[in-house]
Formats: structure tokens, C-alpha cells, sequence
């Protein structure tokens, strides 16, 4: 019988106790997977975004406005392919207060060739361009709020005052996540051309997004942008759209070091519980571990079986742990954050790279649980383990 | 009744068994304290910044100052409405007030990153009476602005966050305009100062928020003359505006992300409460299978089950409540601690800090308590059926 078999063989001594262990070994590993898919899921959604788009807006402030003659500005700097501008409208459905959706002013010829993986039906995309008071909204708001093509929807303006009338021309869904499939988009001009609008804000746009020829140049032509308006008024902020997003992450970043930080608590917390075990197996073995020894194994065999039978433990544990989170995350939570949360969780699925590491870190962890119990086991004198009982 | 001292012995008896468990045990009411410190300290810093007698007016449907846009020539008019506290100087007692977002580096950035490292902090251009309006507002260090200059004064919390944010340092409102900082204030814990005050004129020229103010707020009389002044001003449809009081103006702000922090403690923790009730389960199965005999004499020396039964659950409410208390103790130095925080509600960053409280820790202690309870309840209920004749043979 070689030694690991032994190791492994009294794993099933107390089996009660082993597969309560295991349940706890498994129990903690789905709470690490799941911590570590936030953790990934959330940077992930930075690296989804498009890197051939750069962003463009007021340096000092998001919240202010800068003149749309910009746009031209940049249509000619070197590299860049299309331009399209937005403006935040921010208005809200009259009388529900509970609903909260992204409403984005924008032009939508140039904004369909800027964000080309939007998907739209030809002749809904037809009616928008042509119906200045049309919007077309995202499949994932639409089947929230039961829009379709056709319906009529009236906002109220926060940011500007008054009622607005929409007529819902398409629903769009996207090639890829780069974009969220919840917002609500309607023509810029049907805002620019009210007749109530104050001067100060006509002819104003929240930010410009360019279309640039490759990745690669993203941060240069930012740059360049920057580079253009220096001298003038108003000076820009440009970034890729990944960059804007990591931005947007860093200011989560106290929340991210929690979550890194709680996923080692919860390590540590198995880590205790195997240990424990590990323990009482050896604590009720003295005797045995006596005998061992009288006959000839030395105290690294004995150290030995006590570390591979926790190790096997926690592999038992890591496996079922991972087997578990697996459907539970990718069916069961992931849905739910991919389709409420679109925005800061594109993707919220178990990545193979974090369930092995998941894998590895579970055998790791029990090894070190078991090292102080080992330890103590290999050091055992023969004639005090033999007497001792229990 | 079987003696408490019987269970405490034999907690000390099984000493590392016992420190494992309860560790385990005071690791999640730690972070189950924590994450409820942190979002009480979240909504008190936000509350903290309102009182009950005060009004916040803004622009009908904004949910933040920051959203909203109040013609200039409105603010006397408001002010004007019934129930505004008069100073000595029989001005009334309220300050317009424009509020924006600026990005600046945080102070730790190294100067070569990609200037995507850019945190949004609160910028608030305040009138000369605002130390009337706002009196838990101190300066600790430097001195107060100068009216009508682009000097500027800075939160407590926020003073070396960010580059340019220090006594004596500037940072720029526009391209050749900077806000030079003059002194640091304190505003009782609240979220004011997490922010940078500048003189109204300053950034109104600076942003091009001419003939506009984002908020208005202003003294009642009384807590009780709300109801008056709401309903006469909002009643007045030219000047299309929504009365709030000020406190519950801020507490509407911090909701979300104290909700999130929150649930996410909560969240993660039943995950990790199953783990060490499992823990303390395995724990109290072994003191049962290893005092078998002991338990065989109880009973043939005429102990009722119900009797072993509770003696059992005590031990291992005991060793959790032990371990709880120890994680409570713990979390209470996460009160040293501030963390910067993205509100999600203004987009900005707000130092938090934990705030512990009686009922959370104790909360945190009961939750410990019944995490040994649940585990012990299975293990005791075996040695309550434990027939004396075998245990003894055994």
C-alpha cells in the first residue's frame, strides 16, 4: 500500500466528520469563486469596451457642456473616421419614480456609423433617421417596460424643463457588449431646435465620441484632440472608451479592495475549520502514529499522511465547490447581473483561469491548514504516542 | 442543571479546538460588523450634513443639486417665503448656492499615468453669509476666503487627498485660473467636508453658470413651518420648484450605496456564517463522540435528556458567543479606519468612515451566538439520545 493511498484511506476513517468538512471546504470555495467572479467581472467590463472609440468631454467636469462647433474640430483631426455627440437628458417617465434609464440625446446617422454593432432592423432604422421625434430604445428596456415599435412615451425633463413626446421607431439589440442594451436614444436636434431652451444651452453637446482608424493609435489621437482645444475656451478631456470606463471603476476601487480583501477572509475561515479536523484525526490517532513509528517510518512519512489526507480533503471540497458555483454563477446569478446591471457587468460568468485558480488555491490552503497538526504529529515521541490513549 | 463551569472547563480542555472555531466564528461577525459600520457611517456622514429645520429648494424632478438650475432672480423671491429665519442683520437666514463636480488626480497617482486617473470631487460656490446657514462649518487651519477672490477654502476629509488640495496649494478651475486653498474646515463629520468651497462669483465665471444657482437653502424658523413654507412656494408655478427638507434631502442621496454596502456584508456573509456553523458543528461533534462515557454517567446518574440537551447547546452557544464577541472587538478598530467612496448618487467621492453603534455590535454578537446555536443544535441532540448502558460500555 503506498503512503499517499494511506493518506487518502483515512480520509474515510470518520466519514461523518470528513464529508461535514468537505461540505464546509465546499461551501467556502463557492463564496471565493463567487467573490473572484465579481472581482473579474467587473474589470472585465473595461476590457469589453471598445478601443477604437475615443471619448471626448470637458476637462474640468463632466456636467459641463461644450459647443457643438467641436465636433467639426475633430471630424478633421488625423485618424479619425467618424464623430458622433451626445448629450445626457436625464429625464425620467412622469409619475415613476421607481424606473431609472439612461435617455441620451444624440445624432443618429452619425451615431449608427460610430457605434456600428448596433443592430437594427432596416426599416426601423429607416423610420428613426426620418422621424425627428422617433427614439429607439434597447431590447433589454424594452421588454422591461413592454415597449415596442410604434408605442408613443411622453418625459418629463429634469435637466430641461417641460414634457417631451417620443415615438418609439426600433429596438435595438448589439453585436457586441460594448454597449449597454438598456438606454433610450432620441435625436438631438429635437432637442437643440426647442423653442424654450435657454441660449446658454443651445448649440451644446454633453460629450463627443470618435471612431478611430485603429486601437493601437486610441491614446495618441486623444492626445491630438486635447492637443486642438488647448488654446481655446474650453479645454477637452479624451480618453478611449476604455480608459473612461477604467476611470469610472477606479472610483469603485475602496469596494473592489473589500471584496479582495473578504475572499481571504473566507479562506482563512476554511482554512480554520479544516485545521480543526485535522486536528481531532490526529489527536484521536497518537496511538496509531505510535505504532507507525515503532516500526519504522520516520516522522516525514507521518507528517506526510497528515498533510495528504488534508490536501485530499480540501480537493474534494475545491472540486465539489467549483462543480457548484460553476451553474449557480453562469445560470443562476450571472443572468440576473448581465441583464440588471448591463452597464458595470457585461459579462458575469465564471472564467475557467479563475475556477482553477479557485482549484489550486483550495489544495494550497488545506495543505497549509494541515502543516501545524503535521508538524505536531511528526515530532511525536514514540513511547509517549504509544501510552497515550484517545 | 448541569454547572455553566462543567462547559466552560470543558471548552478550556480542547483549547486549540475551542480557538479555531470561535476564530472562525469571530471572522464572520467581523465582517459582518464591518459592512454594517460602513454603511451606517455612509448614511450618518450624508444625514449628518442635514438638519430637520432646514430647507433645500431645487428645480422640480432634479434628484440632486447638481441637476438642478434655479434662476438667480428666483433666490429673494424664495427667500421671502413664510417661516425664514432673519439674521441680526434682518436678512433672512439662506444661501443660493452652485454646486459641480471637478476631476482632479488623487494625491497617491503617480505623474506619468494616463489621465484617466481622475477622481470627481464636489466643488460648492458658496456666498459670503454662508457661515450663518451652514454654523457647524469651522475653520481648523488657515483662514477663511476672501469674498470675491478665486480663493478657496477645503473639507477636513479631503485636505491631501488630491493633488493641489493642501493649505497653501492650487488647482485649476479652468486653463489659467487656479483656486488657491486658504484654509481647511471641519463641519461636524458631514459630508461637507468632503468638499471644496469657493466663492459663488468664482465659479460661476469659471463654469459659465451665470444668473444661475443649483440649490437654494435656507433656516426655518422651526422645524414645524416646513408645511407653510412648502406649500407656498411650490404652489407658485413660475418659480417651478420642489421644497425638501434638508435632511431628508441628504439621506435620499446616501441610500444607494449604503443599501449596497449593505446588502453585500449581508450577502456575503450568510455564505460565510454557513461555513462556520459547519465549523462549530464539527467542533461539538467531537466533544460529544469524546466524552461519550462522561455523558453515559450524566445520564445513569439521573440527568434528563432535555437536561443534556440544553447543557450541549449551551457549550456551543458559548464558544460562538466567545468567538463573536472577539470579531465585534475587532471590527471596533475598523473605526479608525476612513475609506473615499464613490457616491452614487453625485458621481463623486466622499470619505466614509465605519461607525460602530450598540445594536450592530451587539446585532454582530447575537448573530455569533446563533451561528453556535444552529451548529450545536444536531451535535447535542446526539448526546442527549446517547443511551447510558453503551456510553459507559464504550
Amino acid at each position: 500500500m503506498s503512503l499517499a493511498r494511506i493518506a487518502i484511506k483515512n480520509v474515510g476513517r470518520n466519514r461523518f466528520r470528513a464529508s461535514l468538512t468537505v461540505l464546509g471546504v465546499m461551501v467556502a470555495m463557492v463564496a471565493f469563486v463567487l467573490l473572484r467572479t465579481i472581482l473579474s467581472a467587473w474589470t472585465m467590463g473595461a476590457e469589453h469596451a471598445a478601443q477604437d472609440r475615443v471619448a471626448t468631454r470637458h476637462k474640468v467636469t463632466f456636467l459641463m457642456s461644450l459647443p457643438k462647433r467641436y465636433v467639426q474640430d475633430i471630424s478633421t483631426a488625423d485618424g479619425v473616421q467618424a464623430v458622433t455627440w451626445c448629450n445626457w437628458f436625464g429625464a425620467r417617465l412622469p409619475d415613476r419614480d421607481d424606473v431609472f434609464f439612461a435617455n441620451i440625446a444624440t445624432d443618429p446617422e452619425s451615431f449608427l456609423r460610430v457605434y456600428d454593432e448596433i443592430e437594427l432592423p432596416p426599416a426601423q432604422r429607416e423610420a428613426w433617421l426620418q422621424n425627428r421625434r422617433g427614439a429607439i430604445v434597447g431590447a433589454q428596456l424594452a421588454r422591461q417596460m413592454g415597449w415596442k415599435a410604434g408605442d408613443r412615451v411622453t418625459l418629463a425633463g429634469t435637466i430641461f424643463p417641460g414634457d417631451w413626446e417620443f415615438t418609439i421607431e426600433g429596438v435595438y439589440s448589439t453585436k457586441r457588449r460594448s454597449i449597454d442594451q438598456s438606454t433610450f436614444w432620441f435625436h438631438w436636434d429635437y432637442l437643440n431646435d426647442n423653442a424654450d431652451l435657454p441660449e446658454t444651452m443651445r448649440d451644446q453637446v454633453g460629450w463627443i465620441v470618435s471612431k478611430v482608424d485603429s486601437a493601437g493609435r486610441a491614446a495618441g489621437i486623444a492626445k491630438r484632440i486635447d492637443g486642438v482645444f488647448d488654446s481655446r475656451d474650453i479645454q477637452t478631456l479624451s480618453m478611449s472608451e476604455r480608459a473612461m470606463n477604467t476611470s469610472f471603476l477606479g472610483m469603485l476601487g475602496a469596494l473592489l479592495q473589500a471584496v479582495d480583501v473578504v475572499s481571504v477572509v473566507i479562506l482563512v475561515i476554511m482554512m480554520l475549520i479544516l485545521g480543526n479536523t485535522i486536528a481531532m484525526s490526529v489527536r484521536e490517532r497518537t496511538n496509531e502514529y505510535g505504532v507507525l513509528r515503532a516500526i519504522g517510518f520516520r516522522p516525514p512519512h507521518i507528517a506526510g499522511f497528515v498533510l495528504g489526507e488534508s490536501a485530499a480533503i480540501g480537493l474534494c471540497g475545491g472540486v465539489l465547490g467549483v462543480l457548484l458555483a460553476r451553474p449557480m454563477i453562469n445560470q443562476g446569478v450571472g443572468r440576473f447581473m448581465e441583464e440588471n446591471f448591463t452597464g458595470l457587468f457585461p459579462y458575469f460568468r465564471l472564467e475557467d483561469s479563475d475556477a482553477l485558480l479557485a482549484l489550486g488555491v483550495a489544495v494550497v490552503a488545506s495543505a497549509l491548514a494541515g502543516a501545524i497538526p503535521a508538524y505536531n504529529a511528526g515530532k511525536l515521541d514514540v513511547i509517549d504516542a504509544l501510552r497515550r490513549v484517545g | 442543571m448541569i454547572p455553566v463551569s462543567y462547559n466552560v472547563r470543558s471548552l478550556t480542555v480542547r483549547r486549540a479546538t475551542t480557538l479555531a472555531t470561535g476564530l472562525g466564528i469571530a471572522l464572520v461577525v467581523f465582517v459582518l460588523a464591518s459592512s454594517q459600520m460602513l454603511a451606517r457611517g455612509i448614511e450618518r456622514t450624508m444625514g449628518l450634513s442635514g438638519s430637520v429645520d432646514k430647507v433645500i429648494v431645487m428645480r422640480k424632478g432634479a434628484d440632486a443639486e447638481m441637476s438642478s438650475a434655479i434662476e438667480t432672480r428666483f433666490v429673494n423671491l424664495v427667500l421671502a417665503g413664510p417661516g425664514i429665519k432673519r439674521g441680526g442683520d434682518g436678512q433672512p437666514l439662506g444661501v443660493g448656492e452652485v454646486q459641480l463636480v471637478v476631476a482632479l488626480e488623487r494625491a497617491d497617482a503617480p505623474d506619468d499615468r494616463e489621465a484617466a486617473q481622475v477622481s470627481n470631487v464636489q466643488l460648492r460656490g458658496v456666498p459670503d453669509n454662508v457661515m450663518a446657514v451652514r454654523p457647524q462649518v469651522r475653520i481648523t487651519q488657515g483662514r477663511p476666503a476672501k469674498p470675491g477672490t478665486d480663493e478657496v477654502i477645503i473639507g477636513r476629509r479631503i485636505a491631501g487627498e488630491f493633488k493641489g488640495l493642501a493649505l497653501g496649494q492650487s488647482f485649476e478651475l479652468k486653463k489659467n485660473r487656479r483656486g488657491q486653498v486658504v484654509g481647511i474646515f471641519e463641519a461636524g463629520g458631514s459630508s461637507f467636508e468632503s468638499e471644496v468651497w469657493a466663492d459663488i462669483e468664482t465659479v460661476r465665471s469659471s463654469f459659465g453658470r451665470e444668473g444661475i444657482v443649483s440649490s437654494i437653502t435656507a433656516q426655518l424658523e422651526g422645524a414645524t413651518r416646513f408645511d407653510a413654507f412648502k406649500g407656498a412656494i411650490e404652489s407658485d408655478k413660475q418659480l417651478n420648484v420642489q421644497v425638501l427638507r434638508e435632511r431628508d434631502y441628504f439621506e435620499k442621496q446616501s441610500e444607494n450605496t449604503a443599501d449596497l454596502v449593505r446588502y453585500l456584508g449581508i450577502g456575503i456573509v450568510f455564505f460565510f456564517s454557513i461555513g462556520a456553523m459547519i465549523g462549530a458543528m464539527i467542533t461539538m461533534y467531537g466533544a460529544v463522540s469524546a466524552r461519550q462515557r462522561e455523558i453515559g454517567t450524566l445520564r445513569a446518574l439521573g440527568f434528563s435528556r432535555t437536561t443534556i440537551l440544553s447543557s450541549f447547546l449551551l457549550e456551543a452557544i458559548l464558544l460562538a458567543t466567545l468567538g463573536g464577541a472577539i470579531g465585534a472587538l475587532a471590527s471596533i478598530g475598523m473605526g479608525l479606519v476612513e475609506v473615499s467612496m464613490m457616491n452614487m448618487q453625485t458621481w463623486s467621492e466622499i470619505v466614509f468612515s465605519f461607525e460602530p453603534s450598540p445594536p450592530i455590535l451587539i446585532g454582530a454578537v447575537v448573530t455569533g451566538g446563533v451561528m453556535g446555536l444552529v451548529g450545536g443544535f444536531l451535535p447535542a441532540l446526539r448526546a442527549a439520545r446517547t443511551s447510558p448502558v453503551d456510553a459507559m460500555r464504550a
